[in-house]
């Protein structure tokens, strides 16, 4: 059987059957990435809407991302599912993609309407490609991580406190939220080094936003292409599947 | 064709000072129910996990159904099927989610998953709650929707991790059932339990595995040969003096009020008369798999200590 098809299936029974019969879940999960841009707004008075609209969805983003990792640690811990899908046909990365596929579904409002903020306040539609392009390539690199991160955590609190820790060293002390022309020298290249950084100047750019002088398009994508396919890659080689 | 050939496996876990599994050897003959005994911590499941691909054993070798279980992972898998010790159903999903879901998962087509998803949930009698959340469902029927789910698919070996725990005697009968059906279609199971009955009912060949070690293995009828005496004789304790009875055989108190004499049958007659004479009540029954059991892991502990 196809992975794809496989992932598909995990995806609708854990995603779309749970939305099915707890349709609030929905709810629950789209209004925590508008926290921060409601703050942003309120405090500057709208000056700082289109950092924070770029900042929200990257942060909406790493969370649902990384959220995966800690499905799989309660998949893995609690529900002993996970031991089933190991002595099955099913390899590791279907696993990840199904439910990676089930967290995008949860968190599908939020970026959604994050999204067509961008959008909008871009004004143009040819800035979507760009946008849906960056919005795959950190999914994918951050459910990666998430799925790399719990693989290797023995206990659900762990990989729920590690998590936690990623997410802010991802998307709140990077420059997500702000400008990365406000960093000293030093700090914006070592932010460079960071995805997250890219992508919400990616989002920053489509929304027509200057971009630093020192950066360029094809850099961001490079280093977001880099971190999926790296990130994929430990998935692959590195999480542990069948324990030792 | 061997379901499951294991030469000198051994499990150490990081940080553990003791092996999981020690030089554990043994061969399970496919078409049949082979059944690992043992008490908590025996080593049961790491052996369970070890064989199913889940974990890795840390010497040895292990074969299942003539493939080596750790280079030759990917081709086991397509050929077995587990019910995980502790495994618990989604919350949100119906047994019908569960076994429809993983059968399509597994590959079968729509109309053929429908066809076993309703055979396996009315042979497990889950039917009648097919379309009830299993968060809504009682610990025993949660454990039935697991069991639905590993034997509804089409493998070769099956790897039942405590399959009846927390069953109610009807529920574990209705998976005795099953599991006997699966074994009648040629296919193998490896099971483990702490129920003595169900090993007794179902297996072909059993293995007692004590602190990661085969301390028996055999049929149960060979297993049944380890205690001496073929015979029990339950006595009431009252003014019985243990000693007078060890000339019949072995005598251990039951801790309920009974001492247990292990005896050959020439000796029941008089052990019934000596009870008659003092008007004790007493039972007379064969030697039981739960007797062997404790014989021989309460053997261990005392060459242990």
């Amino acid at each position: 059987m196809l992975p794809a098809r496989q992932a598909m299936l995990i995806a609708y029974s854990t995603g779309i059957l749970w939305l099915q019969r707890n349709p609030m879940s929905l709810v629950f999960t789209a209004i925590s990435p508008f926290s921060l841009l409601f703050v942003l707004f309120v405090v500057s008075g709208g000056q700082y809407v289109h950092l924070a609209v770029a900042g929200s969805l990257v942060m909406a983003l790493v969370g649902y991302g990384l959220a995966l990792g800690q499905d799989i640690s309660f998949y893995k811990t609690e529900y002993k599912i996970q031991d089933i899908f190991v002595a099955s046909p099913v390899s590791p990365l279907t696993y990840m993609m199904g439910l990676a596929l089930s967290e995008l579904l949860f968190g599908l409002p939020a970026l959604t309407v994050l999204a067509v903020l961008v959008v909008y306040f871009g004004g143009s539609l040819l800035t979507i490609p760009l946008l849906i392009s960056s919005i795959l390539l950190l999914w994918g690199s951050m459910s990666a991580m998430g799925f790399f991160i719990s693989s290797h955590m023995l206990h659900m609190r762990n990989a729920t406190q590690v998590i936690s820790f990623v997410n802010v060293i991802l998307a709140v002390l990077p420059p997500v939220f702000y400008s990365v022309t406000t960093l000293p020298d030093s700090l914006r290249y070592l932010s460079y080094a960071v995805p997250t950084t890219h992508a919400s100047i990616m989002f920053q750019a489509t929304m027509g936003l200057p971009v630093p002088a020192d950066w360029s398009l094809g850099f961001g994508f490079a280093v977001q292409v880099a971190y999926l396919v790296g990130f994929v890659a430990l998935a692959k080689t590195k999480a542990i599947w069948r324990e030792t | 064709m061997l379901a499951i050939q294991a030469g000198h496996v051994s499990k150490v876990y990081k940080g553990s000072p003791y092996p999981a599994l020690s030089d554990v050897s043994l061969e399970a003959e496919s078409g049949q129910v082979f059944t690992l005994l043992g008490r908590n911590g025996a080593g049961k499941t790491t052996f369970v996990r070890i064989c199913a691909t889940q974990l890795m054993p840390t010497s040895g070798t292990i074969r299942v159904l003539g493939l080596d279980a750790v280079k030759q992972a990917r081709q086991v898998r397509d050929l077995i099927s587990v019910v995980p010790q502790e495994g618990r159903p989604l919350r949100a999903l119906t047994p019908w989610d569960h076994v429809y879901n993983w059968l399509r998962i597994r590959g079968e087509g729509k109309e053929r998953a429908k066809e076993k998803t309703e055979t396996m949930l009315r042979r497990l009698e889950l039917w009648d709650a097919r379309t009830r959340p299993a968060m809504n469902l009682s610990g025993g029927m949660k454990q039935k929707v697991l069991v639905a789910m590993a034997m509804a698919v089409d493998a070769q070996l099956l790897f039942l991790d405590e399959p009846t725990i927390g069953l109610d005697p009807v529920s574990r009968r209705q998976v005795w059932s099953a599991i006997k059906d699966w074994k009648a279609q040629g296919r193998s199971i490896l099971l483990t339990t702490h129920y003595m009955d169900e090993a007794e009912v179902l297996s072909d060949h059993l293995v007692i595995i004590d602190r990661g070690k085969v301390v028996a293995q055999g049929t149960v009828s060979d297993l049944r040969k380890v205690i001496p005496h073929n015979t029990r004789v339950d006595i009431a304790k009252d003014g019985l003096d243990a000693d007078a009875l060890s000339a019949y055989g072995s005598v251990t108190d039951t801790g309920a009020g009974m001492l247990r004499v292990f005896a050959f049958e020439s000796a029941v007659r008089e052990l019934s008369e000596l009870a008659i004479r003092r008007n004790l009540s007493f039972t007379v029954s064969p030697v039981t798999l739960d007797d062997v059991f404790v014989y021989l892991v309460g053997k261990m502990e005392v060459n242990e200590s």
